[in-house]
């Protein structure tokens, strides 16, 4: 569901993100893509405890080794997935192996 | 708790292109109605179990739906708490009985899932879980492979023990006309099909399946029969980085207990149970956290072979949703209706001798819901 006013609600909370380190808790490659992340499989997804305890479910970006229980990342700021030439571009957070 | 089970209804499952979900609610709620030997005018309530009407078919209201199709005017309402709808659907139907309301419910789960196209079934079915999870791409087989590299990393876990779970689950398919996937597969088809999110290959998966299951309940016993004895909820976060735990369902710890308490039986007296089988690795956490084995020992719990037909402790001998199949509002109460079948004794084929108490565990999205009833002849 594209909703730009959802879009500009959920960019709000973004800006506490970018820069925090963590680890990779648990993580997937996945092959069978829902609508809207076709185009890019297989991509990896990882559960990421981040350095003050907090968790994150996240695409791991700007890689293509593989990753494992433990790898160290950092968050930044992306484009999610793929939206329909009318709606708004979706951003949100992925992670970058370090 | 003595909620009468007086009337079992099941289809077929698997791609059923000639049937509509009314044609397949209808299937099993008339089987279950003859089954009771009941007047559908004395039927109180309807409660129908579905998750995916609204978004693949645009149709709501679906207790008129199924109202409207049996002609008759009683109360109806759906239920839906993802793949736990029919499981949840059960439980609100004996609360129903046992308020005093209403004396003979019917329960219908149906799904309708083979109509669209697998990335519209897949984006369904992601309003299972969070939605961050939906941000970060995430699917079920993807959720579920997050706890399965969990497991195998902190249990050693292996793939073979994971493989163990659709080989016999396909066995115990392969011996049920009902079911989707109706033949035998072995450990070496499982862990070479194709990836779907890795550590799972297609084999670990529950299918895409139609298929509708029904179950008329009384609060006075209309004939001699099964009991219901426990029927129990409980829930957790929805998202899975909430969570401490990524190899255990905590809601099903929780759901257990309270079973265990109102049925004032046991691990000990199960002779047969249905369990949520979704993937792989979930059958083995339900090992594990319905107390059947030690946390951790799932894996090996399975692969020593006991859980199989003609064994120690069957589980799953409908084939489970990986092999019997997983059209999602019917799942729960399909569970049910296997487990009524084994508890009169009319399995055939699959009928675990002897078996007087039953359990089954119906679970929605990663744990967030889990549904626990128990069974008794």
């Amino acid at each position: 569901m594209n909703s730009p006013v959802k879009n500009w609600r959920e960019a709000k909370k973004l800006h506490i993100y970018p820069g925090k380190k963590g680890k990779i808790v648990t993580w997937t490659n996945v092959f069978v893509a829902p609508n809207g992340f076709e185009h890019e499989v297989p991509y990896k997804v990882a559960i990421v405890e981040l350095l003050d305890g907090q968790r994150i479910t996240a695409q791991v970006t700007d890689s293509d080794r593989d990753v494992e229980i433990g790898q160290k990342v950092i968050v930044v700021i992306r484009r999610i997935g793929k939206q329909n030439p009318d709606d708004v571009i979706e951003y949100g957070i992925k992670v970058k192996p370090l | 708790m003595k909620i009468h089970v007086a009337g079992v209804g099941l289809t077929r499952f698997g791609e059923l292109w000639n049937k509509s979900l009314e044609d397949l609610a209808m299937e099993a709620a008339g089987q279950a109605i003859s089954d009771a030997r009941i007047d559908k005018q004395k039927i109180g309530a309807i409660f129908v179990a579905n998750m995916l009407s609204s978004k693949l078919y645009g149709q709501d209201h679906l207790g008129a739906v199924v109202t409207s199709a049996l002609g008759i005017n009683a109360a109806a309402l759906r239920v839906e708490g993802a793949c736990a709808s029919g499981g949840l659907a059960v439980h609100m139907a004996v609360q129903s009985l046992l308020s005093g309301m209403y004396e003979h419910v019917l329960v219908v789960g149906v799904e309708k899932m083979t109509d669209v196209l697998p990335s519209l079934i897949t984006t369904a079915l992601s309003g299972a879980g969070s939605e961050d999870e939906r941000r970060a791409g995430l699917t079920f087989p993807g959720l579920y492979a997050l706890m399965a590299r969990m497991h195998m990393q902190t249990y050693g876990t292996t793939r073979e023990q994971m493989a163990a779970v659709a080989v016999k689950n396909h066995f115990h398919a392969s011996l049920n006309d009902r079911a989707h996937f109706q033949f035998e597969i072995s450990i070496e088809k499982v862990l070479t099909s194709p990836t779907i999110s890795n550590p799972f290959t297609l084999f670990d998966a529950s299918p895409i399946s139609d298929g509708a299951a029904a179950v008329v309940l009384s609060s006075k016993p209309i004939k001699k029969g099964v009991v219901i004895t426990g029927s129990a909820v409980a829930t957790d976060t929805i998202g899975l980085d909430k969570r401490k735990n990524l190899t255990e369902l905590t809601a099903t710890t929780i759901a257990a207990k309270k079973a265990w308490k109102q049925s004032g039986v046991g691990v000990k007296n199960i002779d047969v149970m249905e369990v949520h089988d979704c993937f792989t690795i979930a059958e083995i956490m339900a090992m594990e956290d319905l107390g059947f084995c030690a946390k951790g020992e799932g894996g090996r719990f399975i692969e020593s072979g006991q859980t199989r037909l003609g064994k120690k402790l069957p589980v799953n001998p409908s084939g489970g949703l990986k092999a019997c199949g997983h059209p999602v509002g019917a799942t729960g109460i399909k569970q049910i209706v296997e487990i009524v079948q084994q508890l009169r004794g009319v399995s055939g084929k699959r009928q675990v001798s002897g078996a007087k108490v039953g359990l089954t565990h119906n679970v929605g999205g990663t744990g967030a819901t889990v549904v626990v009833h128990i069974l008794q002849k």
